[in-house]
């Protein structure tokens, strides 16, 4: 992670700008910020890389868009400090601190025409007027709006408006890039689309980026690494993949895709190692086999277990196909990507269900 | 402690300038009069006692009290049906008439009271039209009674009732009625079902807001009203220029006030139960008159916006029966309604293009005559400058004082806004006569009683509070994430508020500054007290002249008070057009 493709916009034409490093460190000591009585995020220590893309993700209200004000300097910790590239900001303002930040619903400045709002950072950063015109156009081209720049912001798609706001984060080089539910105001293929688009922006201007959404999927296909909070605390930190193969508390298994969750099933879990106390075994849908009961076993020298079902329902989702199983008391998820050749299941139908033993995993209650 | 270190960070310190303006011209002087109503410091009920006591007094306060009620219930009859009418036309019709309902209410009142007597006079035009018709040999007295300032208060509170009720209806979803019909609920059933419950929050505010106006009327009684029509304003002016001691004037006043305030806060301040005003913080949080003025402004954006895809919903669940003959008689009864509210000003206006020797209805041949005589008296130039003068110093003063007041507000503890806002209010929420007696005593303190300076800040409190109004409302619509945006670029609050916000809300404060200068231009009561015979404005002038009924010239003053308004609103209306439509974009279509 420590090597960063050179901006493709030569950087520091102007004095205004000079001393911008490409990206810098963040971190996090023992911040708390409270409001009146409650604590919005309580003694969060983080600490993020050079160039890094940090998700922070979490449902509505775990502190998640406190941490980001945090960040840019929109609210003061209450408790503990903020640093930046090992210098302390919490007292600094946001105008006076060097970072970019697209916001959730852009805050593009409806007054002013696209060209403008790409030349408001620069210009307050006291660029001359000469080097601003050349440096916006090289931003506009590099996302795609060469022909937009007089346009006013109401004028433009959602994407469209997306990239405007991502292009003004950016335009003036700051080392630190902050998203706030970058994608939310966008429908679905959009979403996917400027998904590539960020991740290659982020490739290619090695921006220390943090993202804050409480879209699983948007943190999943961005990040480096996630953070996912509750309740105003860091509940883990992971790889995005790390995180979902294996979560370590029942909220994170949750959160972050679906799971069954094993407890108080009238058949025994066989598993690996032994389940340490205070802990739920969880296996992911998709790492479950629907099979008819009478399918030959495989052979797998006794790595997996099988147990007999009834199918309660069964849900069609498109490249999948989503089970329900009762197994004795408890019902199963399972989900098959939909195949030719498959057998498929109606409800009351007797099936066997099959995982491997190394699949299943133990959250924290 | 902390909480109060705090508040010295936010901007609230920006209010100072308004609230010191408010404090010495109106809050120290209606103390001062409460102390003065008591016989403070020896505290007693005196006069209270003498005001009860005395049967003339007694008398006009429930005269006072009935004919704000009549007025009110008739402008509840004739209101609900219009702003039900106008809600349930298409969309061009309903925009152009909501604008003709909002015309009359910023044109001066003292003018259509004046087009009254031209209208209603022994030699005015229903007279002449049926003796000349020779229906009649003697004109009929319609002039000077109860009928004719019943018309005369109906007419110019009107506007007051039928637009906070529009602004209710038009937010009652369309679609409850369909839902209620689909449900098998025949029209009448659904309208007094669904709609009818709904609708009564803006019934509450416009009746409210319509008393409390009627219990300050000063002008109209004394105008179209026999001797025996006085109200109690017209007996606290009177009691004023004749009279030495301010004790019996200042319990007048405070019963006035008490009434106001009782009704007010019975019926005012519980503003909870509607959804779209829950959805509104602080439309919800300031009542009455400052929900009407939001609304006001967006009826006028809704002008500019003729291309924005018709609410479909609204022409296809149109809450009125479409039979043919509900829609003629809609249609007779607001037109009815319409001529009711402008043919005065009308009048008023052509018939100062009259070419004759008197003031003629219609104009047997036009001239300038009259407006030549206007220019010609140095008396009139004289009134008209210095009402200029002071119109466009209440404007700047109080747009600066009322913008940075509203930025204020806007950035305070939600509860201390609404309580706030309520303070910077009372000023137009009160009788007119209350505050004006106020205005007088805090006047006197400051030694400027008749001087242009003292009734710059008489109108100042008054316009500062639409001011508040306006600017306010427009920053609520303000996203704070840009200011937010503006900062994350390196900009400090300085810049961020000349390049970012000020941008954003000016047309708030220019519309906020025209109807500083047309508070002030029209105002007559306030001034009518304040302005000690040495100063006479336009509508004062005017007001005298209406009472002697000597100068046709007045005409032409009267069409100069309702023409320059109308003007000022037509150059507001292009000004937020234009910015809207920078800010909604040229074209539409434009977006893929």
């Amino acid at each position: 992670m420590n090597v960063y493709v050179k901006s493709t916009i030569p950087l520091a034409e102007d004095a205004a700008l000079e001393k911008n490093p490409v990206s810098a460190e963040i971190e996090f000591c023992n911040v708390t910020k409270m409001y009146g009585a409650v604590a919005a995020v309580k003694d969060v220590s983080l600490k993020v890389r050079r160039g890094e893309f940090l998700t922070i993700l979490g449902p509505s209200g775990s502190g998640k868009t406190t941490a980001l004000m945090l960040l840019a300097g929109f609210v003061a910790p209450s408790k503990g400090d903020i640093l930046i590239s090992g210098k302390s900001v919490a007292a600094v303002p946001s105008y006076h601190r060097d970072q970019g930040i697209v916001f959730q619903n852009y805050a593009l400045f409806p007054h002013l025409t696209v060209r403008r709002n790409l030349e408001f950072p620069l210009e307050m950063r006291g660029m001359k007027t000469a080097n601003r015109a050349a440096r916006v156009e090289r931003m506009l081209e590099r996302v795609h709006l060469n022909d937009f720049g007089e346009r006013m912001p109401s004028q433009l798609s959602g994407g469209q408006q997306q990239r405007v706001a991502l292009a003004r984060a950016l335009i003036a080089d700051a080392p630190i890039l902050l998203l706030d539910e970058p994608l939310g105001a966008l429908d679905r293929n959009l979403r996917e689309q400027m998904q590539g688009e960020i991740k290659a922006l982020h490739k290619e201007f090695g921006k220390t980026t943090i993202c804050v959404t409480h879209d699983q999927e948007e943190a999943l296909t961005l990040s480096d690494r996630i953070i996912v909070m509750r309740g105003g605390r860091i509940e883990q930190t992971d790889a995005p993949e790390a995180l979902y193969d294996r979560p370590t508390t029942r909220f994170v298994a949750n959160f972050l895709g679906e799971a069954n969750l094993l407890e108080g099933s009238d058949f025994k879990l066989e598993c690996e190692a032994a389940q340490p106390s205070a802990t739920v075994a969880m296996i992911r849908p998709e790492r479950i086999c629907i099979v008819a009961p009478a399918a030959p076993k495989r052979a797998d020298g006794g790595q997996r277990q099988s147990v007999i079902g009834t199918v309660d329902d069964m849900i069609y989702a498109g490249p999948l196909r989503k089970y329900h199983v009762r197994v004795g008391s408890s019902i199963l998820t399972v989900r098959e990507h939909v195949a030719s050749g498959q057998q498929i299941f109606k409800p009351g139908d007797q099936v066997r269900l099959e995982w491997l033993r190394s699949d299943v995993r133990f959250v924290a209650d | 402690m902390e909480a109060l270190q705090k508040l010295g960070r936010m901007p609230t310190g920006l209010a100072v300038p308004a609230f010191a303006i408010l404090l010495v011209i109106f809050g120290i002087p209606i103390v001062q009069l409460f102390l003065i109503s008591v016989n403070a410091p020896s505290f007693s009920v005196v006069n209270y006692r003498a005001f009860f006591e005395q049967g003339a007094t007694v008398f006009v306060l429930f005269q006072t009290i009935e004919m704000s009620v009549v007025a009110t219930v008739v402008c509840l009859i004739i209101g609900y049906p219009t702003a039900y009418l106008i809600v349930a036309a298409p969309k061009s019709v309903r925009t152009t008439l909501i604008v003709l309902v909002f015309i009359p209410w910023l044109t001066s009142g003292l003018v259509r009271t004046y087009a009254w007597t031209v209208i209603l006079g022994d030699h005015g035009l229903i007279n002449n039209l049926l003796l000349h018709l020779r229906l009649i040999s003697d004109p009929l007295p319609l002039l000077y009674n109860r009928l004719a300032v019943y018309i005369g208060m109906v007419h110019i509170t009107l506007p007051i009732m039928i637009l906070p009720l529009v602004s209710v209806m038009q937010g009652i979803d369309k679609s409850l009625m369909a839902a209620a019909r689909s449900m098998g609920a025949r029209p009448s059933a659904a309208f007094w079902r669904v709609f009818f419950p709904l609708s009564l929050p803006g019934v509450r505010s416009g009746t409210l807001l319509v008393f409390v106006v009627c219990l300050g009327f000063y002008i109209t009684p004394q105008a179209l009203g026999g001797l025996r029509d006085a109200m109690l304003s017209n007996f606290i002016a009177a009691q004023l220029a004749s009279s030495l001691s301010l004790a019996p004037i200042a319990a007048a006043a405070f019963i006035l006030l008490a009434i106001a305030v009782v009704m007010l806060s019975i019926f005012g301040l519980d503003v909870s139960g509607t959804p779209h005003e829950t959805a509104q913080p602080l439309r919800k949080s300031s009542p009455y008159r400052l929900r009407a003025l939001g609304r006001l402004l967006q009826y006028l954006y809704e002008i500019g916006i003729r291309y924005r895809a018709n609410r479909w919903t609204v022409h296809l669940y149109q809450p009125i029966g479409n039979s043919g003959r509900s829609k003629i008689v809609g249609a007779v009864f607001v037109l009815l309604v319409m001529v009711y509210l402008l043919f005065p000003g009308l009048v008023v206006v052509i018939m100062s293009f009259s070419a004759g020797p008197f003031l003629e209805f219609p104009p047997s041949g036009l001239s300038l005559q009259w407006y030549r005589s206007f220019f010609g008296d140095p008396s009139w130039t004289l009134a008209f400058w210095d009402s200029l003068q002071i119109a466009v110093t209440v404007a700047v003063l109080s747009t600066v004082a009322g913008t940075l007041a509203a930025f204020g507000l806007s950035r305070t503890y939600p509860r201390l806004r609404v309580f706030l806002m309520m303070v910077i209010l009372t000023p137009i929420t009160l009788p007119a006569i209350v505050v004006a007696v106020a205005a007088y005593l805090g006047l006197i303190n400051l030694g400027l009683i008749g001087t242009k300076a003292g009734i710059v800040l008489a109108h100042t409190i008054l316009a500062i509070a639409y001011v508040v109004v306006i600017v306010a409302a427009t920053l609520a619509n303000f996203d704070r994430r840009l200011e937010q945006a503006a900062k994350s670029m390196r900009a400090g609050p300085v810049r961020t508020l000349v390049r970012v916000t000020l941008p954003l809300i000016r047309p708030g404060i220019i519309g906020g500054a025209v109807f500083a200068f047309i508070a002030s231009f029209d105002e007559v009561v306030v001034t009518s007290l304040v302005s000690g015979f040495s100063i006479r404005t336009l509508p004062l002038k005017m007001l005298e002249n209406i009472n002697q009924q000597l100068d046709p010239t007045i005409a032409a003053v009267g069409s100069l008070l309702t023409l320059l308004p109308v003007l000022w609103l037509i150059a507001l209306y292009l000004t937020w057009w234009r910015s809207k439509l920078k800010l909604q974009g040229a074209s539409a279509n434009q977006i893929a």
